[in-house]
């Protein structure tokens, strides 16, 4: 009996190694990872830089500020574009309630970009008002404040008569950076520390498996799902459980399909762990001899912690495959049409989404109350335990008691889900109420 | 000597009772027909026979004692509707379906050669199966079902959906694997299929054995009470006749259902002496529908869904 399991499973594999789709996102999914990164840094570096010419009208009521300010934005990176400058001010001296309305006018046409009352007591405590049609250039506003306090505190300083270079040495704000202590010990016993940069890499690393866990989840639940539903509207299953038991059945199926998401993972950490060690020959082929001491620092996390990171990521996929997957059969096992499941399976797709969203929500403060709590819910835990794991290592009990947890919750789960899956597969018709798979699990 | 036994077995799904109180035995290298209208039970039968269900009561043996978990890999199964993996090629579903019934990969890749030559369909064993016409993978279908050379061969409504060609092909090949000693039975809701295939019947209604026989036996049992006459002319004079309860005329010939079975004598004197102008007078059995419909009423039901 056991090598007919072997049967299907080698079913299972085959037919999905060899499909197009695996090929496919063997090679697009890491192309768009990657894509992804280098586009979002990409557009943060565009960011507030446009090439079109705007207008920025500065109404100066001091009379004071306006040519400096015209002087030291062009200076100012914020207002430029590769090197040109795109913004150009230009001066009203008075506010009154026809400039105002005229400037107003102005932005709702779009002939101005945004507009500046600088009111005459801004030496004192005046408050300087920005106004745009959307205010959501943040580089733009900064610069603009800094110019303006900038020029403001020059002139305070020089009817003060203090030297205005001393304060500025005497008022440097102390250098502060950041760094994680961790509880594992460097060499000289010590605790081992970690910079700001280092702690990003890690992380980053973290999240990218996370990103991995959830989507081959998704996906892969799916695959399941309308496998199942095939086998059962071809009526082929039948043939099949005269041969083998229904859980036999899912078990090789699931078996099959989580061999061919290692497989995959395989593949990558392999081509990976080849990139990652032979990044300075690699960087030398193209002409950069000495690594930048940034990028040194992230292959080394990455090189450090992988490890780490790939054992529990292992371990949490194992754990969130099976959970999910089963009930994706489970889905697929009480349905008769690819419409019906697809809509039976969209409270389980959520289950999966949620810890995903609330996983940006825990990052900041992981080692919160709420945090631990949702981190040991069962269906969380694959995603949200993985995280707390990736971003501050929780106490080694606590993650060993969650993987017991998870892998009686899994057993459950699965038990359950046989039952149901063992008469899911015989009915037609109509899908059953709640009340229904109840029964069934007795039958 | 009985290949499978089936004594008192019970199923329940929740209020509904699929089968009650079945009984029957299938002789080995016979052809077994399981008969009634839909829903009288005969899937869950089979599929109890295969242990894909339990039966709540009751118990299900096969030759020599065994159970039906040591019997599986003797078992070839067609289901009622049918249907294969599509994305596959025709060569590695028969040798996915094939392995699970317990060949070894060389085993299965000769019969796999020997049957598609069979079924003219050698060219085919690289193409997928949606690339396949209705008629051809039910072919295959059919290869799925006997590759491991079962001895017991369960076909759920074999004929339905059966384009003509692929009918007198199946009819031919279960005779041609009882003849080598397998053993069939087959279920249907269709009457007519059976009457020239069956060894032995076992009509089900709602759950229930109504009767269980050698075909002859049943017909024996029934009696011929109707006949067919062949005439030319016409019939009129019949009409009145005290022997004849219907008569169901085509214009050349005539259906006529008798009073009683001894009464055909009487009816065919009573023809000569009217000067009807007879050219065939045949006393013909019972359909099994006939059968079928006199045995619910016999129990006190009336059939729904008779086909």
């Amino acid at each position: 009996m056991p090598n007919k399991i072997v049967t299907v499973v080698k079913r299972e594999y085959m037919t999905r190694v060899k499909s197009k789709g695996f090929i496919v996102s063997l090679f697009l999914m890491p192309v768009l990872m990657s894509g992804m990164v280098l586009l979002s840094s990409f557009l943060t570096i565009i960011e507030g830089k446009t090439e079109k010419i705007r207008k920025i009208a500065i109404v100066d009521e001091t009379g004071e500020i306006f040519t400096q300010m015209k002087a030291d934005i062009a200076g100012h990176s914020a207002f430029q574009h590769k090197g040109k400058l795109v913004y150009q001010l230009e001066e009203e001296s008075v506010t009154t309630q026809d400039t105002r309305t005229a400037l107003r006018e102005r932005l709702n046409t779009k002939t101005l970009y945004a507009y500046l009352e600088i009111p005459k007591d801004v030496f004192e405590n005046g408050e300087v008002r920005f106004y745009a049609r959307t205010a959501t250039n943040f580089a733009v506003q900064n610069a603009l404040r800094s110019i303006i306090s900038n020029i403001v505190r020059d002139k305070r300083f020089a009817e003060s008569g203090y030297p205005r270079a001393e304060v500025s040495r005497l008022m440097r704000s102390v250098r502060f950076n950041t760094y994680a202590v961790k509880s594992s010990k460097a060499k000289d016993g010590e605790a081992a520390i970690e910079s700001p940069l280092e702690t990003g890499a890690r992380i980053g690393l973290g999240y990218i498996f996370v990103f991995v866990l959830y989507m081959f989840v998704l996906i892969y639940g799916n695959s399941i799902m309308r496998s199942v539903l095939e086998e059962k509207t071809t009526r082929i299953v039948e043939v099949i459980i005269s041969s083998i038991k229904p859980h036999q059945l899912l078990l090789g199926k699931l078996a099959g399909v989580c061999a061919v998401c290692l497989t995959m993972f395989a593949i990558w950490v392999v081509f990976g762990v080849l990139l990652v060690m032979n990044m300075e020959t690699l960087l030398g082929i193209f002409g950069v001899d000495n690594l930048p001491i940034q990028l040194s620092q992230v292959i080394g996390t990455v090189k450090a912690s992988s490890t780490e990171v790939l054992t529990y990521f292992f371990i949490y996929f194992i754990i969130g495959f099976f959970i999910y997957s089963t009930l994706y059969a489970v889905v697929g096992a009480i349905c008769s049409s690819e419409e019906e499941a697809q809509q039976t399976a969209a409270p389980l797709t959520i289950l999966i989404i949620v810890p995903f969203v609330l996983m940006f929500q825990l990052f900041r403060i992981p080692d919160s109350t709420l945090s631990i709590l949702l981190s040991h819910v069962p269906f969380f835990s694959p995603i949200l335990m993985f995280m707390r794991i990736n971003v501050l290592m929780p106490p080694l009990w606590e993650v060993l008691l969650n993987i017991v947890v998870m892998c009686a919750t899994v057993l459950l789960v699965t038990l359950i889900s046989a039952k149901i899956y063992r008469v899911g597969i015989l009915m037609y018709g109509k899908r059953p109420t709640l009340r229904q798979l109840w029964q069934w699990t007795r039958y | 000597m009985n290949l499978l036994q089936l004594e008192n077995v019970y199923k329940r799904f929740g209020d509904f009772t699929a089968v009650s109180d079945i009984s029957f035995s299938i002789e080995k290298g016979s052809v077994y027909g399981l008969l009634g209208p839909n829903g009288a039970g005969k899937t869950t039968t089979l599929r109890m026979i295969m242990d894909i269900i339990a039966p709540d009561a009751g118990s299900i043996t096969f030759s020599d004692d065994r159970q039906a978990r040591n019997f599986l890999d003797q078992i070839g199964y067609l289901p009622e509707e049918r249907g294969l993996y599509r994305k596959m090629k025709v060569q590695d579903v028969i040798l996915f379906i094939a392995e699970l019934k317990g060949l070894s990969k060389q085993q299965a890749l000769t019969e796999i050669e020997i049957w598609l030559e069979k079924m003219h369909l050698s060219e085919w064993a690289n193409k997928r199966i949606d690339e396949l016409s209705k008629g051809m993978a039910q072919k295959i279908q059919f290869i799925t079902t006997v590759i491991h050379k079962p001895e017991l061969i369960i076909l759920d409504e074999p004929f339905s959906g059966l384009d003509p060609i692929n009918m007198t092909l199946l009819k031919d090949l279960m005779l041609e694997l009882r003849d080598n000693g397998s053993t069939i039975i087959f279920s249907t809701h269709v009457m007519e299929q059976v009457e020239k295939l069956c060894d032995r019947i076992c009509l089900i209604h709602q759950g229930k054995v109504l009767l269980e026989d050698e075909l002859r036996a049943v017909k024996r049992a029934f009696g011929k009470n109707s006949v067919e006459i062949e005439y030319v002319g016409g019939l009129e004079p019949m009409r009145d006749s005290a022997y004849i309860q219907q008569i169901n005329d085509f214009g050349q010939y005539a259906e006529v259902k008798l009073k009683s079975p001894d009464d055909y004598r009487f009816v065919l004197q009573e023809l000569v002496e009217k000067g009807v102008d007879v050219t065939r007078f045949e006393l013909m059995e019972p359909t099994l529908h006939e059968i079928f419909v006199q045995s619910v009423e016999a129990h006190g039901g009336t059939v729904q869904n008779a086909e």
